[in-house]
């Protein structure tokens, strides 16, 4: 009897053990790939910079303090988190690495295909260099670094503090699954936007004061530019989270936008362009600013 | 029975063939008034000077004091600077002075010295005169300020289309998020608010090195900033912004080579117009005086 208990005791013990040990490896994966985490792993010295002793860390309401109005960019995002870090030097213009905690990849992506103009470097999972600034996603974080001024010392700064960031980022993420359902044929893929934002939209592509499609959190946009010989159009899918929204919006794009359109959805604009609208279950597909209603065609048909 | 409201969609610009200018305020074919908005035309000076800027970031003070106060004596057409300035305050006013301190682009300090200088020299007490930008609801002259003027550079803004002499009064209020929605359409709502309307008397948008296009979270390079050397000056803030807005998108223009619409569109100047009637944004109704240099003046 007592061996039979001292067994099971023995037992629950290494039971226990097993689980703590489970659950700390968990811990240290789960601190491994948080901001805090990867806070520990980034540059404190960069060619003649020293990062600042402390980094500021801001959440969705304190960002406003940090970058203003620009917040909103990051919100329409669900940014969790940002750390923002400091590099200084004698006489030189001081550096600013922000890494974004966008939680998911898909978010990180999308706020990277906000401003895509620039030099494609290799860094992370895209990234792209312009004068004084450097930005790349990888995994769910998007990083901006910055520059007071465009020096070659500051550009070197730039993508060494980049390539750092990216190594110390574990993983790769996923791309919005709805960027697999545009077609491939004549896509420029430089001009690909993923978004769940009217404004975001707008500043893209405006397309009306009011949010006539019903964009929101729970939609998911691309918006992407076609060439197919010398023809080009744009597309714009919008994912829905149910069919009737899909259908809604169908209605008040036609109301709103396409009042003259024909019994396909297409409509022959007062500027030559064609437009166009199909809905199937839960995605809607506009072709906006097409030269020739055969492209307008070709697209809505190709759309997976 | 209820207007309903209109969608302006870019469908409209297409038809009305004015997708040129889409994203600046011209041409714009819905534009109405507001309840209460006045007929008169807004009087707006743009003075500008070639050798105010002396290198980025560098101002020829004297300079650039002398621009403003030409401009008031414009504005109010008086004969001289000085009966201008009484005309916009009295020796027993209350100032606040509205500034913005945006790191990249802040209100020239020279200016906010010039403007406190001409109070001083009204009669204003020193102590009834305040400078500030996000302490103004702790502030305790601006807590009883009579007057408020109002002082802030013109730049692109990624949320709002631009940061504007109505956009400046956003920390007016105590959730400036709240404003946000809708590219900060409703921006002008915060002027009608008991504490700030009636209050303005001046309104000074600073376009000496305007920031014409800005990306990421810092949205500022100095690349995209050019030596306008201007001031455009009013009391009517949505004239002032809207003269602004048609300068910034010539310079997109220009610099892109092709029409590059100011984005988002900036909804809240033309709202400021039509929905809280705060002043006249379209430039049939904007008395537009130039005064200065004249060379790629853009307007």
């Amino acid at each position: 009897m007592i061996r039979c208990l001292q067994i099971r005791a023995i037992s629950v013990c290494l039971a226990l053990c097993i689980l703590s040990f489970i659950a700390l490896l968990m811990t240290q994966n789960t601190y491994a790939n948080s901001l805090e985490g990867l806070q520990q792993r980034l540059p404190k010295h960069v060619d003649a910079w020293t990062a600042e002793p402390q980094d500021r860390i801001f959440d969705r309401k304190t960002i406003f303090s940090y970058i203003n109005g620009g917040a909103e960019v990051y919100k329409a995002y669900n940014m969790r988190e940002c750390l923002s870090r400091r590099y200084t030097a004698p006489n030189r213009p001081f550096i600013i690495l922000d890494v974004f905690d966008m939680g998911s990849s898909q978010d990180a992506f999308g706020v990277f295909t906000h401003d895509t103009d620039g030099e494609v470097i290799d860094v992370g999972q895209n990234a792209r260099l312009r004068p004084g600034w450097l930005s790349f996603w990888k995994d769910r974080y998007f990083i901006s670094i910055y520059a007071e001024e465009e020096t070659k010392a500051t550009e070197k700064a730039l993508k060494e503090i980049a390539g750092q960031v990216a190594a110390a980022i574990p993983k790769e993420g996923t791309k919005p699954g709805i960027l697999a359902r545009l077609p491939l044929e004549g896509l420029q893929s430089d001009s690909i936007r993923y978004l769940h934002h009217p404004i975001v939209l707008n500043y893209h592509y405006y397309l009306s004061d009011e949010n006539i499609l019903s964009i929101s959190a729970e939609t998911e946009v691309a918006l992407a530019a076609y060439q197919v010989g010398n023809q080009e159009a744009r597309l714009l899918l919008v994912y829905y989270p149910e069919p009737e929204k899909a259908m809604q919006s169908q209605v008040s794009f036609l109301k709103h936008y396409l009042p003259d359109a024909d019994s396909t959805g297409a409509a022959l604009l007062e500027d030559g362009k064609w437009a166009a609208v199909k809905r199937k279950k839960q995605l809607l597909t506009i072709v906006l600013d097409a030269d020739s209603r055969e492209l307008a065609d070709r697209l809505l048909k190709s759309v997976q | 029975m209820t207007e309903k409201k209109r969608v302006i969609t870019r469908r409209d610009f297409i038809r009305t063939g004015s997708r040129v200018v889409m994203g600046s305020l011209m041409g714009f074919p819905f534009i109405r008034k507001a309840a209460g908005q006045t007929s008169e035309k807004s009087r707006v000076v743009l003075i500008r000077d070639q050798n105010v800027t002396a290198g980025y970031g560098s101002l020829k003070e004297e300079i650039l004091a002398d621009m403003l106060d030409q401009a008031v004596a414009a504005l109010f057409g008086t004969t001289d600077s000085a009966a201008a300035w009484r005309e916009i305050v009295k020796p027993g006013d209350i100032v606040g002075i509205k500034s913005n301190v945006w790191g990249y682009l802040p209100t020239p300090v020279p200016l906010e010295d010039a403007l406190e200088n001409r109070l001083l020299e009204v009669g204003v007490d020193a102590k009834s005169i305040s400078i500030d930008d996000r302490g103004v609801r702790r502030d305790s002259v601006f807590k009883k300020a009579n007057v408020l003027i109002n002082v802030r550079p013109m730049r692109t803004h990624h949320w709002s289309g631009l940061g504007t002499l109505l956009k400046n009064y956003i920390m007016f209020v105590s959730a400036p998020w709240m404003y946000h929605g809708n590219a900060c359409e409703k921006l002008g709502s915060i002027w009608q608010k008991p504490h700030i309307k009636g209050k303005t008397r001046l309104n000074i948008l600073v376009m000496v090195t305007p920031l014409f296009h800005g990306t990421g979270p810092h949205h500022f390079s100095r690349k995209y900033t050019w030596p306008y050397g201007g001031l455009v000056v009013s009391t009517d803030p949505v004239a002032a912004d809207a003269t602004g807005a048609r300068i910034m998108q010539a310079k997109r223009n220009a610099y892109f080579g092709e029409n590059n619409p100011i984005s988002p569109r900036p909804l809240h100047i033309e709202a400021a117009d039509t929905k809280f009637g705060i002043g006249n944004s379209h430039p049939d109704r904007i008395e537009l005086v130039k005064l200065g240099w004249q060379e790629d003046i853009l307007i």
